[in-house]
C-alpha cells in the first residue's frame, strides 16, 4: 500500500514537508487551449488567489482511438505532463480529475466514442434497450456502472494516465489532490426505472437481496411472492404495477425500496472500484474526493456511503441568485453531513445550453454558500474554454473585470483563515433516508427525475404519487414537506441548523444538542437505533408526527420510544416547540436580525471573527442586527466599515451577501 | 446539424447573456424573479396572476395520482378523480393557461422509443443532435396519438414534423456548407455581443464570440458602420467565406424582431442603424417584400386610405415566382425600396453611394 504524501486535515491540505493548501482553487482546461497561453492562464489564476489549479483528464482527447495514446507525442495540447510542471514553476499545486466520465460539456462526457458504442458496456433500460442521454451535442448511450467490461477498460485508462500523474504527485510533483470519476448518478439519466438492468448489474442485484434478506425464502416472504430461483427475483420495472387503488400488494414497497437502496449501493460501489484501481495504478498517496450533482436529495448518490470509499464528498453549485434557500440547504446538508463542506464545482459561468447565469448569480452562489457553512472551493471554470461562456480569465490568459471580484473574495478568506472557522449550530434536521427512497420511487415522470426536478428549481417530491397507498398520509410528500416548515421555522427564530442525512457517521449526529427526526407509519429500524446511540451520547433528540410501526420491509416492529414527540405537521406547534427549545436549551442566536434578512456566524477560538449578512429577496433593505458588543464590522469585498455599540445599520442591496469581518470597537 | 466536434467559445458573461436575450426578451426578468422555493412548503404568491401549466399524471385507468399547477403546486383534490374530463374545463377550473396529462410509466416507454428509432435510423448520426431530437419529437408525437400524452390546447395539432433531410434543406438556404454566417450588435456604438457561426462538411461546428471576432479583427476604428467591412475580412481570413452578414444597433433589431409593423426591418436598413453585408438573395427578398408592405403602409396614410399594398401584389407575386432567378429586388422591382423608404422616412434625396444593397 502506498504510503500518503498529503494528509486532508479540515477543510485544507497538507502535504508533507510543505505547509497548509486550504481547498480552493481554479479550473484551466489545458488540451482546450493553445500550450502558448498556458502560463499566461495561470498566472492569472494564481493572481486571482488560488493555491491550485484543477483540470480534468479527458480519457477521449489522451485516446482518440482505441489503442492510440497521446500525452502531447503529437499534439502539444494533450502535453497533460507538461501542464502540470508549468504549472509547478508557477506555484501552483495541482488538483486532477481524470474521470473516466468527466463531463466537461465534452461530446461523449469525454468518454471515448469506441467505449460509448460498445454494447457490452452500455446501460440498459428495462426493456434492455441502451440508455440515452439528451445533452447536446449528441445523444448518447450511457455506459453501465455495473458492467465489468467497462470497469477493465476504465482500469486500462487510469495505468495510461498514471504514467504521467504518478511522477507528479507530491512530494516529486505538485499533484496533491484526485477525484475519482465524476458527478455520479446514472448520467443524468436517474429516473427510479431508468436503469440498471445489464446483466453484470443484474447479478449485483441478487448479491444485495441475499445481504439484505438472507435466504430466497426470505427473499421471497420480504417481497410477499415465491421466488423458486434467484433468477426469478428480477428488479421492479416501475412502481404501479403491484398497487391496486389505494393499496399495494404485499411486498410491493420493500422490492421498491430494495431497488432503490440498491442503485445507490451499485454507485457506491463503482466508485470504491475506480478508487481501488486509481489506488492499484499508484495513485494512492494524495487524498481522493468525489463530487455530487445538483439536486442530490433526489438522487441515488449516497453521500455518507460516498464519505467512506473516498476521503471527501462535496457538492457542486451553479445556481441562480434567486435560488438563495436551496443554496443555504445543500451547504447546511453537506456541512451536516460531512462536517467538512467542500465544492468541487462552484460555477463562474456556465455551459451554453443551460439557464444563463450572470456574474452577480456566481458570485451570490459562493458568497451564500461560505455564509453556510462551505470551507473550500473550486472556481469552475476560471479560465475560459470552448462550450463554455463566463469564465474570470479569458483563454489567452487575461483577467476579465469580474476576476477582480474573486481575487478580493479570495484574499479575504485567505487573510481571514476562512478554512479554519467554524459555523456552530446546535440543531440538525434529520434527513431520513428510507423516506427519501420512498419519494424516489414513487415518483411519476420517470427520466425527468425527482433529481432532474430538484436541479431545475423545483423540489424532489414534485413529481411523486399524491396519493397516501394505505398510509394515513402521503408520506412521499410528507417528510420533505415537514423538514422545510422546520426549517423556515428555525430561520424566522433566527437559530442556526443544519441538515444531516441519516446514515451520516454517529460523530455528525452528536456534533449537536438537538435532533429533529421525521417519523411516520414505517421507519428504518437501523435509523431508530443510530437516534437511540445519539440520545444515550446526551442528544436531545425529537420525532414525529407518528410514531412507527412498520419497518422499511413493512412488517411490524418494535420502536421503543426514542426522546421527545413532536407534531412537525402543524405550524403552530412547531415555532412554539422553538421558541421552548431556545429557552430550555439556551440555543444560540448569534447576531439576530429581523426577517427576510438573514445573518451567519463564523467563529474560532479567538470569538467571533467573520458575519455574514444576506439578503435574499428583491427588494433593498436596512439590516438591523443586534450586537452582543461594540464591534467594527468591515465589508471584506467593498472596503465598507460599519461600526456600532449595540447594533448594525447596514444597507442591504437586492439580493446580496456582505462579508464581514468584525473587530471589537476601541 | 450540429457537429459532434461543435466548438462554442469567446463569450465572456455579458456578451453572452445579450445574446441569449435577443432571443428571450424577458431573460433579465426571469432571472431576477423569485424561484418557487424549493424547502416552502407554503404555495408560491398567487399574485403572479392566473396562467401557468397544470401537469397531470394518471394511470391506464385515467385515475389521477398526482396534479401540479406550476404557480400553486400540488392540487391534492384531483387525487383519485377521473381524468377523462373535458380538458379545457380542467384547465379553466384550476385557472390554468394549459394542461398536460401524462399517463404513468410514458415517459420511460419513450426513452426507450427513442433508443429504438436511433437503432433504426443509423443516418440520423450523420444528420447529428437536431436529426436525433426528430427521432424523439416524433417519439412523442406517436405517444399524443395514442393517448399517452394530452395536451390542451395542442400548438402542434396540426403541424408536421420536418424530416431531417428537409430540416437540412432549410439549413442549407439560411447557411450553406462551408460558409460563414456573422453577427455584429452594438449598443450605441459600443460593442454589445457578436456571434460567428461556421458550417463544415455539412455540420455547425463553430459558434464563436466576441473575444474571438476581438482577436481576429485587430484594432478597430470604432465606428462599425465603416467598420463592418474589417469584421467580414476577418472571418473570411479566419473561419469561412461569409454568406450573410449583420451589423445593427441592438435597439434596432430588438425593435424589428418584436415590431409587428411593415417595413421595420426595411426602415432599419435604410437608415443605416442595420446593414447587411454580404446579404444573399433570400434576405434581399424578404427586404423587398418588407419594404413594399412598409411603403404600402405609409402611403396608405397618406392617401387616404389607398392601398398600395393591393396594387404592388402583382409585383411581389411575380418577385416570389422567380425568386431564384433573379440578380436583385431592385433590377426585378424597377426601383430600390430600401432606398425609396429611407428617402420616405428622411424625406429628402435618395443615397445612390449605399453599397449595403
Amino acid at each position: 500500500m502506498t504510503e500518503p504524501t498529503v494528509a486532508l486535515e479540515g477543510a485544507s491540505l497538507r502535504p508533507t514537508g510543505a505547509g497548509e493548501v486550504p481547498l480552493r482553487s481554479g479550473a484551466m482546461h489545458y488540451w482546450r487551449l493553445s500550450p502558448d497561453s498556458w502560463r499566461d492562464g495561470l498566472r492569472a489564476l494564481k493572481a486571482m488567489g488560488v493555491p491550485m489549479v484543477e483540470t480534468y483528464a479527458p480519457w477521449q482527447v489522451h485516446e482518440p482511438e482505441p489503442g492510440q495514446w497521446d500525452f502531447g507525442q503529437t499534439d502539444p495540447r494533450k502535453d497533460l505532463g507538461r501542464f502540470l510542471d508549468m504549472a509547478a514553476e508557477e506555484g501552483l499545486q495541482a488538483f486532477v480529475r481524470p474521470g473516466p466520465h468527466i463531463n466537461a460539456e465534452l461530446t461523449y462526457f469525454g468518454l471515448p466514442a469506441h467505449i460509448v458504442h460498445d454494447p457490452a458496456m452500455q446501460a440498459r433500460s428495462p426493456s434492455g434497450r441502451p440508455v440515452i442521454l439528451y445533452f447536446p451535442p449528441r445523444m448518447f448511450p450511457v455506459p453501465s456502472h455495473a458492467s465489468e467490461a467497462y470497469l477493465k477498460a476504465v482500469g486500462g485508462w487510469f495505468e495510461k494516465v498514471a504514467e504521467v500523474l504518478r511522477p507528479r504527485l507530491h512530494p516529486e510533483g505538485n499533484v496533491v489532490l484526485l477525484q475519482v470519476d465524476n458527478e455520479i448518478g446514472y448520467y443524468f439519466r436517474n429516473g427510479p426505472f431508468c436503469q440498471d438492468y445489464h446483466e453484470d448489474a443484474l447479478v449485483q442485484w441478487i448479491a444485495h437481496l441475499e445481504a439484505t434478506h438472507g435466504s430466497l425464502e426470505e427473499t421471497s416472504a420480504a417481497h410477499g411472492t415465491e421466488y423458486v430461483t434467484w433468477a426469478d427475483a428480477l428488479p421492479p420495472k416501475r412502481f404501479g404495477e403491484g398497487v391496486h387503488g389505494e393499496e399495494p400488494k404485499p411486498g410491493e414497497l420493500t422490492l421498491q425500496l430494495d431497488w432503490a437502496r440498491f442503485q445507490e449501493q451499485m454507485l457506491t460501489t463503482v466508485i470504491d472500484r475506480m478508487a481501488g484501481q486509481m489506488r492499484d495504478a499508484g495513485l494512492g498517496a494524495v487524498p481522493f474526493i468525489h463530487n455530487v450533482s445538483l439536486g442530490e436529495q433526489g438522487l441515488q448518490a449516497n453521500v455518507p456511503a460516498l464519505g467512506e470509499v473516498v476521503d471527501l464528498v462535496g457538492l457542486d453549485y451553479y445556481h441562480p441568485a434567486r435560488e438563495h434557500r436551496t443554496i443555504k440547504r445543500r451547504t447546511l446538508y453537506l456541512d451536516g453531513t460531512t462536517g467538512r463542506a467542500y465544492a468541487p464545482e462552484l460555477g463562474v459561468g456556465a455551459p451554453p445550453w443551460f439557464t444563463p447565469l450572470g456574474h452577480d448569480d456566481s458570485l451570490y452562489t459562493a458568497l451564500c454558500a461560505l455564509a453556510y457553512g462551505l470551507r473550500g472551493f473550486n472556481l469552475y471554470m476560471a479560465v475560459d474554454r470552448d462550450r463554455w461562456y463566463g469564465a474570470a480569465i479569458d483563454s489567452r490568459g487575461r483577467a476579465r473585470p469580474e476576476a477582480d471580484d474573486w481575487m478580493r473574495l479570495n484574499e479575504a478568506l485567505e487573510d481571514l483563515a476562512f478554512h479554519r472557522l467554524e459555523r456552530k449550530a446546535d440543531v440538525a434536521l434529520m434527513i431520513p433516508r428510507e423516506y427519501a427512497r420512498y419519494a424516489r420511487q414513487t415518483h411519476l415522470l420517470g427520466p425527468l427525475s425527482p433529481s432532474s426536478l430538484e436541479a431545475l428549481g423545483g423540489t424532489p417530491v414534485d413529481g411523486c404519487r399524491g396519493d397516501s397507498l394505505g398510509f394515513d398520509r402521503p408520506i412521499q410528500l410528507r417528510w420533505w414537506q415537514d423538514l422545510a416548515r422546520l426549517a423556515q421555522a428555525l430561520t424566522a427564530a433566527g437559530v442556526p441548523y443544519r441538515y444531516v442525512d441519516s446514515e451520516a457517521p454517529l460523530d455528525r449526529l452528536t456534533a449537536h444538542r438537538l435532533i429533529v427526526a421525521p417519523s411516520y407509519t414505517f421507519a428504518a429500524t437501523e435509523r431508530w437505533a443510530r437516534l437511540r446511540e445519539a440520545t444515550d451520547a446526551g442528544v436531545t433528540v425529537v420525532t414525529g408526527p407518528s410514531a412507527p410501526t412498520l419497518d422499511t420491509t413493512f412488517r411490524e416492529a418494535t420502536f421503543e420510544p426514542v426522546g421527545e414527540r413532536l407534531s412537525l405537521d402543524d405550524e403552530v406547534q412547531v415555532q412554539a416547540a422553538i421558541h421552548a427549545w431556545v429557552e430550555r436549551f439556551s440555543l444560540r442566536r448569534p447576531y439576530p436580525t429581523r426577517p427576510p434578512i438573514e445573518t451567519s456566524l463564523h467563529e474560532d477560538e479567538s470569538g467571533d471573527r467573520v458575519l455574514f449578512v444576506l439578503n435574499p429577496t428583491q427588494e433593498s433593505h436596512r439590516a438591523e442586527i443586534a450586537l452582543p458588543r461594540p464591534t467594527v464590522a468591515t465589508d471584506r469585498l467593498s472596503g465598507e466599515v460599519f461600526e456600532g455599540t449595540d447594533s448594525l445599520t447596514i444597507p442591504m442591496r437586492p439580493q446580496r451577501t456582505r462579508l464581514l469581518s468584525l473587530e471589537a470597537a476601541q | 446539424m450540429i457537429g459532434p466536434d461543435l466548438r462554442v467559445e469567446g463569450f465572456d458573461v455579458t456578451s453572452w447573456r445579450h445574446l441569449v436575450g435577443l432571443f428571450m426578451p424577458n431573460l433579465e426578468e426571469r432571472m431576477d424573479r423569485d424561484a418557487h422555493e424549493s424547502d416552502d412548503p407554503a404555495p408560491p404568491d398567487p399574485t403572479e396572476g392566473q396562467g401557468g401549466t397544470l401537469v397531470v399524471i394518471d394511470d391506464p385507468d385515467r385515475v389521477i395520482l398526482a396534479a401540479r399547477h406550476s404557480f400553486d403546486g400540488a392540487i391534492p383534490a384531483l387525487i383519485g378523480e377521473s381524468s377523462s374530463q373535458d380538458l379545457r374545463g380542467l384547465c379553466a377550473s384550476h385557472g390554468a393557461m394549459r394542461v398536460v396529462v401524462i399517463r404513468a410509466g410514458a415517459m420511460d416507454e419513450l426513452s426507450d422509443a427513442l433508443a429504438e428509432g436511433l437503432a433504426q435510423e443509423p443516418e440520423s448520426h450523420r444528420h447529428g443532435y437536431i436529426a436525433q431530437w426528430l427521432v424523439l419529437l416524433r417519439a412523442v408525437r406517436q405517444m399524443m396519438e395514442v393517448g399517452d400524452l394530452r395536451v390542451w390546447p395542442n400548438p402542434v395539432a396540426n403541424v408536421p414534423l420536418p424530416s431531417a433531410r428537409m430540416a437540412q434543406r432549410a439549413l442549407d438556404a439560411v447557411l450553406p456548407d462551408g460558409k460563414a454566417l456573422l453577427a455584429a450588435l452594438f449598443d450605441r456604438g459600443r460593442p454589445y455581443t457578436s456571434l460567428v457561426i461556421r458550417r463544415r462538411n455539412g455540420l455547425i461546428d463553430l459558434v464563436a464570440g466576441p473575444d474571438l471576432l476581438t482577436q481576429w479583427t485587430g484594432p478597430l476604428g470604432g465606428d462599425w458602420r465603416r467598420d463592418h467591412r474589417v469584421f467580414t475580412r476577418a472571418v473570411e481570413r479566419n473561419v469561412a467565406p461569409v454568406h450573410l452578414g449583420l451589423f445593427a444597433e441592438v435597439s434596432a433589431v430588438r425593435e424589428a424582431l418584436r415590431s409587428g409593423e411593415p417595413g421595420e426591418w426595411a426602415r432599419q436598413v435604410a437608415v443605416r442603424d442595420v446593414i447587411f453585408n454580404p446579404m444573399p438573395m433570400s434576405v434581399k427578398l424578404a427586404l423587398g417584400a418588407d419594404a413594399v408592405r412598409g411603403i404600402s403602409h405609409v402611403s396608405s396614410g397618406l392617401l387616404g386610405g389607398v392601398d398600395l399594398w393591393k396594387a404592388a401584389g402583382p409585383i411581389v407575386s411575380r418577385v416570389r415566382s422567380r425568386w431564384t432567378e433573379i440578380q436583385s429586388v431592385s433590377d426585378e422591382l424597377g426601383f430600390d425600396p430600401l432606398v425609396v423608404l429611407a428617402a420616405l422616412m428622411r424625406r429628402d434625396e435618395p443615397d445612390l453611394e449605399s453599397d449595403e444593397h
